[in-house]
């Protein structure tokens, strides 16, 4: 079951202050029916999804269709959509909601994730149309407007065009002070007027999505913080148990090459044949001893911090792909490299960094191939902040499938058959290791993305 | 100091046999302990000339040992032993006489043990 906006009312037009006194007290129940969910939901997707639901259904706000934009560094990009793309679709779509007697009112704090991932899927061309870049004119956004053709800002003049439409519902999502993105919504179908009243509900909506969105991230930041902890005393008692079965292991092992030593020393001062198999024991054991002390520093420095040097990611970039290109090429599947480093370095493990650089477009490859996506492209994009370097490995095949969603690095989920989801799971170990963190997001329409975060190196 | 009354504790049986056979052929006179109950009986029984102390041991830390040996008799030398280096960190180690890491090779345990006997002449 797809959902597609508003299903337009049957029956005759309405009007008078009655009409009107219940359609602002129906627009009241919405906006607070929807509000109160965007105060529970934990994923910023649900949130999003919600808003556009109550902004697009019948018993919602009503608007045939709507989208949101997220800023994302220069660029405004289409994030995520609900609606028809064209009349006949909306006619088609709405056909078949009241046929199944669909209310998605009902179902906003834990929609269909298939529903929702159909939705995207089929509005990602018209979301990536509706992308744009940032210009000066957009940090004078403050107030929700209705556009209409000639609108003097050349974005919102780009959007009316790509949507067709007559009037449109621009409602900037400001947060501390800035531009976090934007909705749009429209009445494309039903020529239905943006009234002031709908326009402010809509507002209150999307200042509640904010508002949800910024909670959500900080719940997630503090659950990883919770996680990061449990890791590290994790890591802790597991340095214990090493070193105790290390301590168990090493004490016979220095009685058995002591004993072996003396013996070999009895035989030598009685003036006896030393027997070099007892030599070769001798050493055997020292060896032993030699690796398990090693082993137990290794572990140390595990659990205690893994010492990280400058890495030239480029380098290390080049380095995977160079390895993987004769695979990707007998797929089909062409890599892009879109590289702003102006020779930055990271704070990074060489070895930690190129494994999880190789388990992400080792991931990416299969994904594609297994999608058989006819134009599969993984695109590295290489960028650094004042404090910060990123890798983001995206590919154009399907997105994560939901069980992993939510999230894709704990481990012992996989899309691959026979896989054990481990590969994205110790991506997320060693960019710990690294002080770095590792994210996965679909914002870019019709990709899935995972970016790694390590800090710069200075 | 040949004929010194050198007394080792470790929880390791193995390692005491071990210890007993090498420095018994050097010339000392071993004692041995399991446990720290034990030690502390034969500490008390006198003439042990110095100490070789684990500080893992079953059921408690040696280092509590150490702590005791040199609150009573501050002029026994004791010889911290232990499988890994890590110990030398802490600063209740710092009271021993001299730290020694766990090896089948007993040649720097021996010349510890004799260094350590060395001012008692």
């Amino acid at each position: 079951m797809r959902y597609p906006g508003r299903c337009p009312r049957r029956g005759g037009r309405r009007s008078g202050g009655a009409v009107r006194s219940v359609a602002s007290a129906q627009l009241v129940a919405a906006v607070r029916r929807i509000t109160q969910v965007l105060e529970r939901v934990l994923d910023p997707e649900t949130a999003g999804w919600a808003t556009l639901v109550g902004l697009t259904a019948g018993q919602g706000l009503g608007f045939n269709r709507a989208f949101i934009l997220r800023v994302q560094g220069e660029r405004l990009e289409g994030w995520l959509g609900v609606g028809p793309r064209t009349r006949e679709e909306g006619a088609a779509l709405w056909h078949e909601l009241r046929e199944n007697g669909v209310n998605p009112i009902s179902t906003l704090e834990r929609p269909d994730p298939a529903v929702v991932a159909a939705e995207q899927r089929r509005l990602a061309p018209l979301l990536r149309a509706l992308s744009c870049p940032l210009d000066e004119t957009s940090s004078r956004w403050h107030r929700p407007l209705v556009a209409r053709r000639g609108h003097p800002l050349a974005a919102v003049r780009r959007w009316l065009a790509q949507l067709g439409s007559h009037s449109l519902a621009v409602i900037p999502v400001i947060g501390a002070g800035e531009l976090w993105g934007v909705v749009l919504a429209d009445n494309f179908i039903t020529h239905r007027p943006i009234l002031p009243a709908v326009l402010e509900a809509a507002s209150t909506l999307v200042q509640a999505l904010r508002t949800a969105v910024e909670r959500i991230k900080l719940l997630q930041r503090l659950s990883e913080e919770e996680r990061r902890r449990i890791s590290a005393e994790h890591a802790a008692a597991m340095l214990e148990t090493a070193r105790t079965l290390a301590h168990d292991l090493k004490n016979p092992l220095t009685v058995a090459g002591g004993l072996a030593s003396e013996v070999a020393a009895v035989v030598g001062e009685q003036g006896g044949e030393f027997s070099p198999q007892l030599a070769a024991i001798v050493d055997a054991i020292r060896h032993a001893e030699a690796r398990l002390a090693e082993l137990v520093a290794g572990l140390a420095s595990r659990a205690t911090g893994t010492p990280l040097s400058a890495v030239d990611v480029t380098a290390t970039v080049e380095r995977v792909l160079s390895t993987f290109r004769p695979l990707a090429a007998r797929r089909g599947i062409r890599f892009e490299v879109e590289n702003q480093l102006a020779g930055e370095l990271a704070a990074a493990v060489p070895s930690y960094l190129e494994r999880c650089i190789e388990n992400l477009v080792g991931n990416a490859i299969e994904a594609l191939e297994r999608a058989q996506v006819g134009d599969g492209c993984v695109r590295l994009a290489l960028s650094a902040d004042r404090t910060t370097v990123r890798v983001d490995v995206a590919d154009n095949g399907p997105p994560l499938p939901p069980t992993m969603q939510t999230d894709p690095f704990s481990g012992g989920v996989t899309t691959r058959e026979g896989g054990g989801g481990l590969g994205l799971a110790s991506v997320r170990r060693l960019t710990d290791a690294m002080e770095g963190r590792v994210e996965y997001d679909e914002s870019m329409a019709g990709w899935v993305r995972f970016s790694i975060f390590l800090r710069r190196w200075v | 100091m040949k004929g010194a009354r050198l007394l080792f504790i470790d929880d390791e049986t193995g390692l005491l046999d071990l210890y007993e056979t090498a420095f018994s052929r050097e010339g000392y006179q071993v004692c041995r302990a399991a446990t720290l109950e034990e030690a502390r009986r034969l500490l008390e029984a006198g003439n042990i000339d110095l100490v070789v102390l684990d500080i893992r041991l079953a059921e408690e830390s040696g280092l509590a040992l150490l702590h005791e040996i040199k609150g009573r008799t501050p002029g026994l030398p004791v010889v911290l032993s232990t499988a890994y280096a890590r110990y030398q960190d802490d600063f209740s180690s710092w009271l021993a006489d001299a730290y020694v890491v766990k090896s089948s090779d007993l040649t720097e345990l021996k010349r510890t043990v004799r260094a350590c006997l060395e001012p008692r002449r």
